[in-house]
């Protein structure tokens, strides 16, 4: 079990800044999701917790012992590549024991070690066979069982559900959810996906540009984003934007004139800095001409059976998403009138920091 | 139903007779290149096998005919093969055994990274390009006390009594040639092996170093294993050329001093060329053919046995 602090962690290739002053402390037995945009960092941040990239300023402690300097073998943590990187000339059975056998455990206890890894991940008909045998979902599993293996003190996972169908990748969610569950082992796991990110994680950490953007629970990202990029981030699809202007009163409208519903921020953080309102998708609702605070021409209608989103083309804002619960007869080119559901708007300032909201 | 109904589209038109597509078509087509084979290749080695059968001494042409096994009776009692035997052997393994061990090291010190790397590259490629004859000379050389520094850097190391030729010891001769083979032959081992390591994806060793592998352990259960079917490949290519390249001990020592240095294959030169019993030669041949044989099964059966993937 492990708690690990990072502070001030930076990784510089020459001139080239990857990550810099990353500070973060991730609990004993945490679900850490790492995202971010690609070639953020995530994978390099990631490689350097394991050990395989040298870390180039700050500190990483784990169990309060300083590891920068550590050998990765030195340090128990397990990862689980984006590749897999099965070894090909040995069976499944093997791959999964290789730890153990390094450690110079014997065969007796690596059996029985494997042989439950693999019924945890229902390998058990492939102990025998070589990866180059394997599926794509298979090998998959065998990179975890190869991690679960060993009783690390910590998970590092690199987008490992990336390359499996979309029913694998469901199953082996739940499965990796049941894993941190049952071991209670520290996990920290970069995905691409929402999904995956918002129902596995304790913790989400959005990186950006070689910077932490925010760290919160899931709902917190979702329901109090730090700034523009966070909002539009999490979420899809992705936050609608639309700049306001502030009348002779200094209260916030948009271009048609109609004002701002504010009644979600917390009044004191809106005057005077309010520059940008953020509407996510499904908090758009499709009503009367009167009131509006934006209308539009559908564009594009999405039918996704649970949901449908429609694309409207606005003359003041461009092209806005609205995302409406079950079946919407709306077609293309059908003329909309935009309202937002009450509490749900979120405001930015002219540098895209989010404006406080009233708390729940 | 009609015949033509039962027709799938793509379907070959070719005539339907089984004998004549898979047993006899296929070999017309490629009969041109099994004649150039036989010619080039079947022709010259049935010959030359057929000598060993028959009395070929140039010295006493109406000697001629057929002998039967007479040529290998001959063999069976005689010293000097035996010799030979035993020296291709040494020379052999002994040669093999430094080739590889340095060829390999050369390897792993290459697939690293270091200033300089291209130019240390180029430079253990350099013994490869010069001429065997020329190699043999420069050691020769090398080897005399009279010019060379290697017996006074030997003496001075305690190695050597004092300094001497020891390409004039018959104990110590054959380590002249071995030594000049290992140098010339470091390259190839050094280029083969560093392609199959450079073909090794670098993700396996991170993924050992974080299952808690040594550099040692890496090296036993990634690298050798994924090195053995190109080291099965090269060692059997090089012992068998290794067996039959008498250039160096030819220009070197010439077999002496007192035969200790003769090989078979320059035991096989000596007899067909110096006194023309190509007769004998030829039952030498097949007798140092046959070893290698044996040594090309054995090994080929043993990657089979071992080499996963
Ligand atoms: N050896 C290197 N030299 C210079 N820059 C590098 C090197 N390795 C990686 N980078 C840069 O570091 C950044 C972070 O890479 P990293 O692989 O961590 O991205 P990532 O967030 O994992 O992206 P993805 O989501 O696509 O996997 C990238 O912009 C990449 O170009
Ligand atoms: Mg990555």
């Amino acid at each position: 079990m492990a708690r690990m602090e990072l502070s001030s962690l930076a990784k510089r290739y020459g001139q080239v800044e990857v990550l810099r002053e990353i500070d973060l402390t991730i609990e004993d037995g945490e679900f850490v999701v790492l995202v971010g945009p690609s070639g953020c960092g995530k994978s390099t941040l990631l490689r350097m917790i394991a050990g395989l990239e040298p870390i180039s300023g700050g500190e990483l402690r784990i169990d309060g012992r300083r590891v920068n300097e550590t050998a990765p073998r030195d340090r128990d943590i397990a990862m689980v590549f984006q590749s897999y990187a099965l070894y090909p000339h040995m069976d499944v059975a093997r791959n999964m024991g290789f730890s153990l056998e390094i450690r110079g455990k014997p065969e007796t206890e690596r059996r029985p070690r494997v042989a439950a890894a693999a019924s945890t991940l229902s390998l058990e008909p492939l102990l025998a066979r070589l990866p180059k045998a394997l599926s794509g979902g298979q090998r998959q599993r065998v990179a975890m069982g190869r991690a679960i293996v060993r009783q690390p003190r910590a998970f590092l996972f690199d987008e490992p559900l990336s390359n499996l169908d979309a029913a694998l990748r469901v199953d082996m969610r739940l499965e990796i959810a049941r894993l941190h569950k049952r071991l209670a082992a520290t996990m920290i796991y970069v995905t691409h996906d929402q999904v995956e990110a918002m129902t596995l994680a304790d913790r989400i950490v959005v990186l950006n540009g070689g910077d932490v953007q925010q760290v919160g629970s899931p709902l917190d990202l979702y329901d109090r984003p730090a700034n523009r990029f966070v909002a539009q981030f999490i979420g899809s699809p992705t936050m609608n934007i639309l700049p306001v202007t502030l009348d002779d009163r200094g209260l916030p409208r948009l271009a048609n004139g109609a004002a701002v519903p504010l009644e979600g921020l917390a009044p004191e953080g809106v005057a005077g800095r309010i520059a940008e309102i953020g509407l996510r998708p499904e908090h758009l609702v499709p009503g009367a001409a009167e009131g509006a605070l934006v209308s539009g021409t559908a564009d594009l209608v999405e039918h996704l059976g649970s949901d449908t989103n429609v694309y409207v083309r606005t003359e003041d804002y461009g092209t806005l998403v609205l995302r409406v619960h079950g079946h919407h007869p709306v077609r293309s080119g059908d003329a909309l009138h935009l309202h937002a559901r009450p509490g749900a708007v979120h405001a930015f300032d002219r540098d895209g920091l989010a404006l406080p909201r009233r708390s729940r | 139903m009609s015949a033509s109904a039962r027709r799938v589209p793509g379907e070959t038109r070719a005539r339907p007779n089984f004998i004549w597509r898979h047993l006899i078509e296929p070999y017309l087509y490629i009969s041109p290149a099994l004649v150039l084979i036989a010619l080039v290749m079947v022709v010259p080695l049935v010959i030359g096998l057929s000598y060993a059968f028959q009395s070929v001494v140039l010295l006493r042409p109406s000697a001629g005919g057929w002998v039967g096994l007479a040529n290998f009776a001959q063999l069976w009692g005689d010293a000097r093969f035996w010799r030979a035997l035993g020296n291709t052997f040494w020379w052999t393994f002994g040669t093999l055994v430094f080739q590889f061990a340095f060829g390999l090291g050369l390897a792993l010190l290459l697939n690293t990274q270091f200033a300089g790397k291209r130019l240390v590259q180029a430079l253990v490629f350099l013994p490869w390009a010069v001429p065997t004859f020329l190699t043999a000379l420069t050691w020769s050389w090398l080897f005399n006390p009279v010019i060379g520094p290697l017996p006074h850097w030997l003496a001075a190391l305690g190695i050597l009594s004092e300094p001497f030729n020891i390409l004039g010891d018959p104990a110590l001769a054959m380590w002249g040639p071995i030594t000049a083979n290992v140098w010339f032959g470091i390259p190839f081992f050094a280029i083969t092996l560093l392609a199959a390591l450079q073909s090794i994806p670098g993700e396996l060793y991170e993924a050992a170093e974080i299952d808690g592998a040594t550099p040692w352990q890496a090296f036993v259960k990634i690298t050798l294993p994924f090195l053995a079917p190109m080291i099965a490949i090269t060692v059997m290519l090089r012992t068998i050329w290794i067996a039959n390249f008498a250039d160096l001990i030819f220009v070197m020592t010439g077999g002496g001093p007192a035969n200790s240095t003769q090989i078979l294959s320059s035991y096989i030169f000596t007899t067909a060329f110096r006194k023309l019993d190509f007769g004998y030669a030829s039952a030498l041949a097949i007798a140092l053919l046959g070893l290698l044989l044996a040594y090309a099964v054995v090994l080929l059966a043993l990657r089979r046995r071992f080499v996963r993937i």
